[in-house]
């Protein structure tokens, strides 16, 4: 059985005429260990997805499932990392990395030992006691990982994750995060990743939803048989990066 | 480090304070010259009140336009260097804090000499306006035009747009939402002001301008309660009509001048590592430069009309431009030198002053000001608890938040004053203290500022963030425990300061009152003020009270407010 899945999941907000569409008609599944890479041009409402999948931006019509549930609210099994990184500027690296724990219940004794573990796990320590404001980009949005990862949640949503680092940064960033994907004793084998970087969609996933804009609605399903560790220099990458491309190209 | 800033920030405050007095007492000097005037006859009829409205109107726009002008010319200068910041925005924090109505009766001497019967008094009672509401306009626009991203400032460089034109483009429009928003704040304080500003005090004269404001203390005092409502309603009428037809509007059409990016710029370090010696030396020029500003604005349209005259040769042009150049110097060097002409001959009218001999009261001023300072903090406590809750509530329900801003613009206007005596008459009545009844005066001038600044500071949390805390599942309360509080520190300290200069505002109202013939009063600063003011006419005591309040404000401001206002803005920044 899939581990999430979506059902005819539509959004629309009230406008000045009537209403304004953003996703339309929406429906995929997401099994267990899967990495799923969703592209798109702006305006293809592949944001409000995820945060429609996380429960923070309720859905217009259709269902969001998990384990074949229906969720209402917030769902405590996802966690969202931010393009923004979205960190409490007044709080430490650790204080951050405690709130999603917080909010769980964890006991006071656990939260430490989880806390060390993930800021250890994403190379911060030594950090432990940091502002955000005194750490570069890639390493807020290690951060912010750590956050993510610290709610041992079964679905990691990344939007647009590596979009605000430098080239370099978001290289190193990727193959950790691929490492955290694979290894064994990683909480997390689950990642739905919102992105507008085609090459970065072929290298982390298995599977790749395009979405065309205005309606935001799925334009393709497409799996990724390439083996891995990826190289962006393989003849078989370019050819799945010019399909993704015409398949955007001739939809919009 | 930190020891040589204190030593700075006691050498400010002590500037300031001697500054202050000594431009008091020359103002109170004034005074012996100042001729009797003869109240006119005061109607209370609804028939007439069209005619009030109209009148109070008016003036509130004349003092208005003077706060936007001023506070446009004032804001930017003050943004255009280090020289110029450090001298004008302490001065407006200082001017922002005294409880400017203790400085009325100065004030009115001061006007009324100038011109003698009403227009003097008008003279006065828009400047008391204008002082309610300058302030906040003038740190708006310096805190925006601080705001501006530099690459917007570049690019407009780099084109070679200056002078006018950078103004017309850049500046006035990078204004425009602060602008508006602290338009809204200075209306309702002027509102609020209105009944001190129309009813004025010379002596043992009382002069009472035409319009809402004397109107309203007038039914009051007389009790007529009809005549009361229909005044309240037709006050309620202009405001309601301002914020449907003038301000929603303009606050819709600021929305486009707003910036969004996601960092703002980094905010300027504040002066650590300059002595004491290069500071003052600082301040000396800085203030030459300030004062040679009217000069330059004038050369700018000098410039710009012998620019539009193009049968003038060149040569006559620049040595017109020499000339000019001197006489900008020559102008700045004489309004230097008539400064520090007033400010020594205020010392000197101060050592007068105070030299004479002191009234047996002028022992009560230390249990007095012990007295108001306890009264001030329990309002603040009262405002804080009702206030923050609120906050919290509108953080998280855009509905609530905008429901709460109207009903503060609107409730924060009426002018509470005129509302004193049905106030006072009910808490005596029911508890039999004057002491809590003039606590709740206090709170009418001092709470909506703290709401104001809190409802602004909730707009301003990050969307993201918000998200954030909603995506890791928060409970609402950790949600405002760890978001929503420390999001709201600095807009609670800015709050906290000008609150706290309402406050001291509503105290001169508050402990001493006046209603039918009977005087009800409090042991306390703000009384032995008024009764100085309207009962014995002793100067020295007048002088006595407010230099004792200006003290505790500028003590206040430099060992708390400050303080925490650097501690707060370091820790609590949005921008990461």
């Amino acid at each position: 059985m899939a581990l999430l899945e979506l059902s005819h999941i539509s959004k629309s907000y009230p406008h000045a005429k009537g209403s304004l569409s953003v996703i339309d008609d929406v429906s995929f599944a997401i099994s267990e260990g899967e990495f799923i890479a969703i592209v798109g041009p702006s305006g293809c409402g592949k944001s409000t997805l995820l945060r429609i999948i996380n429960g923070i931006v309720p859905q217009s019509s259709g269902q969001v499932l998990y384990n074949g549930r229906q969720i209402d609210g917030i769902n405590l099994e996802c966690a969202l990392v931010f393009q923004s990184f979205a960190l409490m500027p007044w709080l430490t690296v650790e204080d951050n990395v405690e709130m999603p724990l917080e909010a769980r219940g964890v006991p006071p004794e656990v939260r430490r030992k989880r806390i060390s573990f993930y800021i250890d796990k994403v190379g911060l320590d030594g950090f432990e006691e940091a502002y955000p404001r005194e750490l570069s980009g890639g390493m807020k949005q290690r951060v912010g990982l750590a956050r993510a990862l610290a709610a041992e949640p079964r679905v990691l949503l990344m939007d647009e994750p590596f979009s605000a680092l430098d080239a370099l940064t978001a290289i190193t960033l990727r193959e950790e995060l691929l490492d955290i994907w694979r290894l064994p004793d990683s909480p997390v084998h689950t990642i739905l990743m919102v992105t507008h970087i085609i090459e970065e969609a072929i290298e982390l996933a298995d599977r790749i939803m395009v979405m065309g804009a205005h309606p935001g609605r799925l334009i393709a399903d497409l799996k990724v048989d390439l083996p891995r560790p990826r190289d962006r220099r393989a003849e078989g990458f370019n050819v799945y990066a010019d399909k993704v491309f015409s398949l955007i190209e001739e939809r919009s | 480090m930190a020891r040589r800033i204190n030593i700075k920030r006691m050498l400010g405050g002590t500037i300031s304070f001697v500054i202050l007095a000594a431009l008091l007492a020359l103002f109170f000097a004034y005074r012996a010259h100042s001729t009797q005037i003869h109240p006119p006859r005061f109607t209370v009829s609804v028939r007439q009140l069209p005619y009030y409205a109209f009148c109070s109107f008016y003036r509130m726009l004349a003092a208005y336009a003077l706060a936007l002008l001023f506070s446009i010319v004032y804001g930017l200068t003050a943004a255009r260097g280090r020289m110029y910041e450090r001298i004008m925005i302490p001065a407006i924090d200082v001017a922002q804090s005294v409880p400017v109505i203790g400085f009325f009766p100065a004030a009115v001497y001061f006007f009324v000499s100038l011109a003698h019967g009403r227009l003097g008094v008008e003279l006065a009672a828009i400047f008391l306006i204008f002082t309610s509401q300058a302030w906040n306009m003038a740190l708006g626009v310096f805190e925006a035009a601080k705001t501006i991203p530099g690459d917007s400032i570049e690019a407009l460089e780099t084109f070679g747009v200056s002078g006018w034109l950078k103004f017309k483009r850049l500046l006035l429009p990078a204004c425009v939402p602060k602008l508006v928003y602290n338009s809204i704040l200075s209306w309702v304080a002027g509102w609020y002001f209105l009944i001190a500003c129309e009813i004025i005090t010379v002596g043992p004269a009382h002069y009472r301008l035409p319009g809402l404001g004397s109107y309203l203390m007038e039914a009051a005092d007389r009790g007529r309660t009809g005549e009361l409502i229909a005044g309240l309603l037709t006050l309620l009428v202009i405001i309601i009509a301002m914020d449907l037809f003038i301000w929603q509007p303009l606050s819709a059409w600021s929305e486009k001048f707003r910036y969004e990016f996601a960092a703002s710029a980094p905010p300027m370090q504040t002066m650590i590592g300059a002595s004491a010696l290069a500071w003052f030396s600082g301040a000396l020029f800085g203030t030459a430069r300030i004062l040679a500003l009217p000069f330059r604005l004038a050369g700018w349209m000098f410039r710009g009309i012998s620019g539009a005259m193009p049968a003038v040769s060149l040569e006559t042009r620049e040595s017109a431009a020499r000339i000019f150049r001197w006489m900008v110097i020559a102008g700045a060097v004489l309004m230097a030198c008539g400064l520090a002409y007033s400010i020594l001959r205020g010392i000197v009218a101060l050592i007068e002053a105070l030299v004479q001999p002191w009234p047996a009261e002028a022992w009560l001023i230390p249990k007095a000001t012990l007295f108001s300072t306890l009264r001030m903090i329990t309002a603040y406590l009262i405002s804080l608890a009702w206030i923050i809750p609120c906050a919290l509530y509108a953080s998280d329900n855009p509905r609530l938040h905008q429901r709460l801003a109207s009903i503060a613009e609107i409730v924060g206007s009426v002018p509470a004053t005129a509302l004193f005596p049905l106030i006072v008459l009910f808490v005596i009545r029911v508890t039999g203290g004057m002491n809590l009844a003039s606590i709740l005066l206090i709170l009418t001038g001092m709470q909506w500022y703290l709401l104001f600044n809190l409802l602004a500071g909730v707009t301003q949390i990050p969307e993201d963030l918000k998200e954030a805390v909603r995506s890791f599942g928060l409970s609402r309360v950790a949600g405002w425990r760890r978001l929503v509080l420390p999001a709201l520190m600095p807009s609670l300290i800015t709050g906290s300061i000008t609150a706290w200069g309402g406050g001291w505002n509503a105290l001169i109202l508050s402990e001493y009152f006046l209603y039918r013939g009977h005087t009800y009063q409090v042991l306390g600063l703000g009384a032995l003020l008024d009764a100085a003011t309207y009962q014995t006419g002793n100067t020295v005591m007048m002088l006595l009270s407010l230099l004792s309040m200006v003290l505790v404000v500028i003590l206040l401001n430099r060992l708390i407010w400050r303080r925490l206002y650097d501690v707060v803005t370091e820790r609590f920044r949005l921008d990461y």
